[in-house]
């Protein structure tokens, strides 16, 4: 009896970790590599990333904005060489309300974004569905605009993945956030861990 | 005000393939990458002035762009219709001629950047075309493709020049740390000697039917370079580059000369791989791809020649790659 619960639940257990497995290796590594190229001539032109995201996507979007921002340097933050700019959009929850409550939930990112986009930036669009209507209209600024779209999404890619120069797809059934959004923190940190052996190689 | 800038580049296998006259025939193909040496085009809106001013190596200040000197603003502005009122400077982290194609990067910044002050955004795909249009088919330069393309994107890329006209772009998706094992391995000169590529380009051009299969096998090795540099191999990566300027150095008469072949043979003899001179021939930079522990000895014995032969120009040229390719850097007209 005792042993029997303990098979079952590492059976349950097991098999989200097959889960997952079996999605992440269908991640290109291609869209991967392109999403590293364009985040690293974004650092070289001193160009600002920005990162943004719903729910479950808007945690994993502030914690890779701390992870660019601050851990890539870990090792070398007294030293004088230039930093990440990541910018987890909107930057106060007044602007968030402000846009929500007066324009319009979709507004969210579009307007903010706004006020910062240069032709130097690149923006980061994290949607497990790629539906948010207010990811949509943020990524349409940016192309309007000219600069870069990196795409982290999940289901069957939604709208964003078409509209992206990098497209990180993790391709799943609709509704399977736990599986999409793991595996978007997971590339997350690849990206991180890339940057922080790419800065100690050159100092 | 807008600045543009867009980067130098290294080609390092299949130059010459980027001629029509062999990319009808055959799909050319060229494998380069970019460099931390930018050109620079600065635009400013000078309104009430009624003038077109140009400031390069000579400031020109003229009523219309038809009185202008400098053939490429001339042309652009007068096929975008941009009559007055326009100020545009350049700048360069290393002088022309050089055999980095910055030629062409001078085009595709100021197309990205007038295109711009008319509030049209192109992209990098468009921006190239732009530039190829504008020296190729307008100037009649009897030049490639390739450097307009490396330009306006930027980073390691293989480009494949078809014969309906058309230009594919594939990233060569190299990790920092191979880029950075590559850097390691080159060495980079400057001869001091600069030339325009125009003659060498016309004679040839002119010989591309006799030399077709020799071309040929220079695009069609550009893939086995890209094997080699993905897996680390510089060694055979640099013999294929002197494979490649063997070849190279064929194609036209002018394309080296008893000093270059000199140097190189006495950077061979010091133990380098191989390598080439940059660009159409005839002077620019001269890459090496070395032995990480001969580099210094490599170094040098070309230096110590360079010296002998009075080329006071003579020096290395430090660099990095870097990923970037044209880019609007700073606009205040917002």
């Amino acid at each position: 009896m005792f042993i029997a619960t303990t098979v079952d639940m590492e059976k349950y257990i097991t098999n989200f970790f097959n889960e997952i497995n079996s999605h992440l290796k269908l991640v290109s590594p291609v869209e991967i590599a392109k999403g590293l190229k364009i985040l690293g001539a974004t650092y070289e032109r001193d160009g600002r990333i920005y990162v943004i995201g719903n729910g479950g996507s808007l945690a994993i979007a502030r914690h890779f904005v701390g992870d660019l921002n601050k851990t890539v340097f870990s090792r070398h933050l007294d030293k004088k060489i230039k930093r990440f700019q990541a910018i987890a959009l909107p930057t106060t929850d007044s602007e968030l309300t402000a846009w929500a409550n007066d324009i319009g939930y979709d507004m969210v990112f579009a307007g903010p974004l706004k006020n910062y986009i240069q032709e130097t930036d690149t923006l980061v669009a994290i949607s497990a569905s790629g539906n948010s209507p207010n990811i949509i209209k943020a990524v349409k600024v940016a192309k309007e605009f000219g600069i870069p779209v990196i795409a982290l999404t999940g289901f069957d890619g939604g709208k964003l993945l078409p509209l992206a120069d990098a497209k990180i797809f993790v391709s799943t059934e609709k509704g399977k956030y736990e599986i999409v959004e793991s595996i978007h923190e997971i590339i997350c940190h690849l990206i991180t861990k890339y940057f922080q052996e790419l800065i100690s190689n050159r100092i | 005000m807008i600045l543009v800038r867009a980067p130098l580049r290294i080609s390092f296998v299949g130059g010459g393939t980027d001629l029509p006259d062999f990319y009808h025939r055959y799909p050319g193909r060229v494998i380069s990458a970019t460099i931390d040496k930018f050109i620079y085009v600065l635009i400013n809106h000078i309104p009430h002035t009624k003038k077109v001013i140009v400031k390069y190596t000579s400031t020109e200040a003229v009523d219309s762009p038809f009185q202008l000197s400098h053939t490429r603003v001339k042309a652009t502005l007068c096929d975008l219709g941009i009559m007055r009122d326009i100020e545009i400077g350049s700048f360069a982290d290393i002088s022309a001629k050089a055999g980095l194609g910055s030629s062409s990067s001078f085009s595709v910044a100021l197309l990205k950047g007038l295109n711009a002050f008319l509030g049209k955004n192109l992209n990098k795909q468009e921006v190239a075309e732009a530039a190829c249009r504008l020296e190729i088919d307008v100037l009649k330069e009897p030049i490639g493709k390739q450097d307009q393309y490396a330009a306006a994107f930027g980073g390691f890329n293989i480009f494949q020049f078809n014969p309906d006209d058309s230009v594919e772009v594939k990233p060569v998706l190299l990790s920092h740390d191979k880029i950075e094992a590559l850097h390691n391995n080159l060495l980079l000169f400057f001869t001091g000697i600069t030339r325009p590529a125009s003659s060498i380009l016309n004679e040839q051009r002119n010989n591309i039917p006799d030399k077709f299969n020799i071309l040929k096998e220079m695009a069609d090795s550009v893939f086995e370079f890209e094997k080699y540099l993905l897996g680390g191999d510089f060694e055979s990566a640099g013999k294929l580059l002197d494979n490649g300027w063997q070849k190279k150095k064929s194609l036209a008469s002018k394309i080296s000369n008893n000093v270059f072949n000199s140097l190189y043979e006495t950077g061979l003899k010091a133990g380098a791989w191989g390598g080439k001179i940059l660009g159409a021939g005839g002077g620019g930079c001269m890459l090496f791809m070395t032995p990480l522990d001969k580099k210094e000895n490599i170094k040098k014995a070309i230096i110590n020649l360079a010296r002998k032969e009075n080329m006071s120009g003579f020096e290395e040229l430090p660099f990095k790659f870097t990923e970037c390719g044209v880019d609007i850097v700073y606009r205040d007209d917002r």
